[in-house]
């Protein structure tokens, strides 16, 4: 073998091996931050029948972590999220959105806004989230709230949750001790309507 | 002296192995190094209160940034277990009339455990937290309000939920549910 074949050789093995470990890990990190997460659907909403689960697989359990880590499980909570809104545009914190519906069958449930880096919106307010409690409910029985940048009505408003900025946004509906029928079939779920106010900035 | 070639059928081969390797490691270790980051941000924040061997975070909002997707209408106490160092037992004794839980994490961040306010009516619990390998029988309820918990791994936290509202009694009453709470050897 010539003198320098050899060092050149192991060179280009490094550099292959090294490749494979990136393309290795960069897959993984791709497939949990790109690829949206299993589960059943309920309107705009998806729930993830494993999270918190000890039955979740490797790449549940994962994915929990990143978007949502210390859930509890399905007994106990039902984590109903999503992206986008019922037209399936991705929801975004400089727009202004509509959540109507009937109240979820639960003993407590609550509707709240992350930015897209899963954390919560700043405001002086400290309003972050909607509930049974601060909700009211029309002569149908059904509620609605407003999730979008602040404004001059917003002020003193506890069924709207302020954003900030106009980056992305996930909301999380959370049932706590839903009826057995929601836990038997989450997707039987009817789940609040998602529904954009007028143009985006 | 002509280099031997190279077998590019055999390096091709290992290539692939590494590629599903590290995917899978990579699949693997995020639960876990996401477990112990929480754990060492928590444990070195010396701006949190702690009593009883339990953490007691300020009330949730946006300036909270240690973990992802905190529900502003919980109030939370934590604590953390190595059960190298023998079984922790968890104590409460509570009259909150809202809901609250008491959750256990492995370093794997599966919920393992959880007792709440319908399943301990009497707001009394009584928890042994046990390291793995111990007797499974044990792990079940013993009575009312005494039980033995294998915890499926060494390492783990306790995640306490009290669901409040802007009400100060309500507050209040949550503060005093959490801080009845002790983790202890």
């Amino acid at each position: 073998m010539s003198r320098h074949a050899r060092p050149q050789r192991i060179l280009l093995l490094t550099g292959v091996y090294l490749l494979a470990v990136i393309i290795g890990v960069g897959s993984a990190w791709l497939w949990l931050t790109r690829v949206d997460i299993s589960g059943v659907d309920a309107g705009a909403w998806r729930v993830n029948l494993l999270a918190g689960s000890q039955d979740a697989d490797a790449y549940t359990r994962a994915r929990i972590a990143l978007g949502a880590v210390l859930a509890l499980g399905r007994s106990e909570t039902l984590y109903y999220t999503t992206d986008h809104d019922d037209l399936g545009d991705s929801l975004r914190a400089g727009c202004r959105y509509r959540i109507e519906g009937l109240p979820p069958p639960a003993r407590w449930w609550s509707v709240t806004a992350y930015a897209a880096d899963h954390f919560l919106f700043p405001n002086d307010q400290k309003r972050y989230s909607v509930n049974g409690e601060t909700v009211t409910l029309d002569e149908a029985g059904r509620f609605s709230a407003t999730i979008g940048p602040p404004a001059d009505e917003s002020r003193g408003d506890p069924a709207w949750i302020p954003t900030a900025g106009r980056g992305g946004m996930r909301l999380t509906l959370r049932l706590y001790g839903a009826s057995e029928s929601v836990q038997r079939a989450p997707g039987s779920l009817a789940a609040p309507s998602i529904r954009r106010v007028g143009e985006c900035p | 002296m002509n280099p031997k070639p190279l077998n590019w059928t055999r390096h091709l081969l290992r290539v692939s192995v590494v590629v599903v390797l590290m995917h899978g490691l990579t699949i693997w270790a995020v639960p876990r190094l996401i477990m112990d980051r929480i754990i060492d941000l928590v444990t070195a924040d010396s701006s949190l209160e702690r009593a009883n061997g339990v953490t007691l975070p300020p009330p949730t909002d946006h300036t909270q940034r240690r973990i992802v997707t905190p529900s502003p209408d919980l109030l939370y106490a934590t604590c953390f277990f190595d059960l190298a160092d023998g079984p922790i037992r968890v104590t409460l004794s509570t009259d909150y009339p809202r809901y609250w839980s008491i959750a256990l994490y492995a370093s794997t961040s599966d919920n393992f455990s959880v007792v709440n306010d319908r399943n301990a009516p009497s707001g009394r619990v009584d928890l042994t937290v046990v390291a793995p390998g111990h007797n499974a029988a044990t792990s079940t309820l013993q009575n009312d309000e005494t039980r033995v918990v294998v915890s499926p791994t060494r390492r783990g936290m306790l995640l306490m939920r009290l669901l409040v509202n802007d009400d100060p009694a309500v507050r209040s009453a949550a503060e005093v549910a959490r801080r009845s709470l002790r983790c202890s050897r």
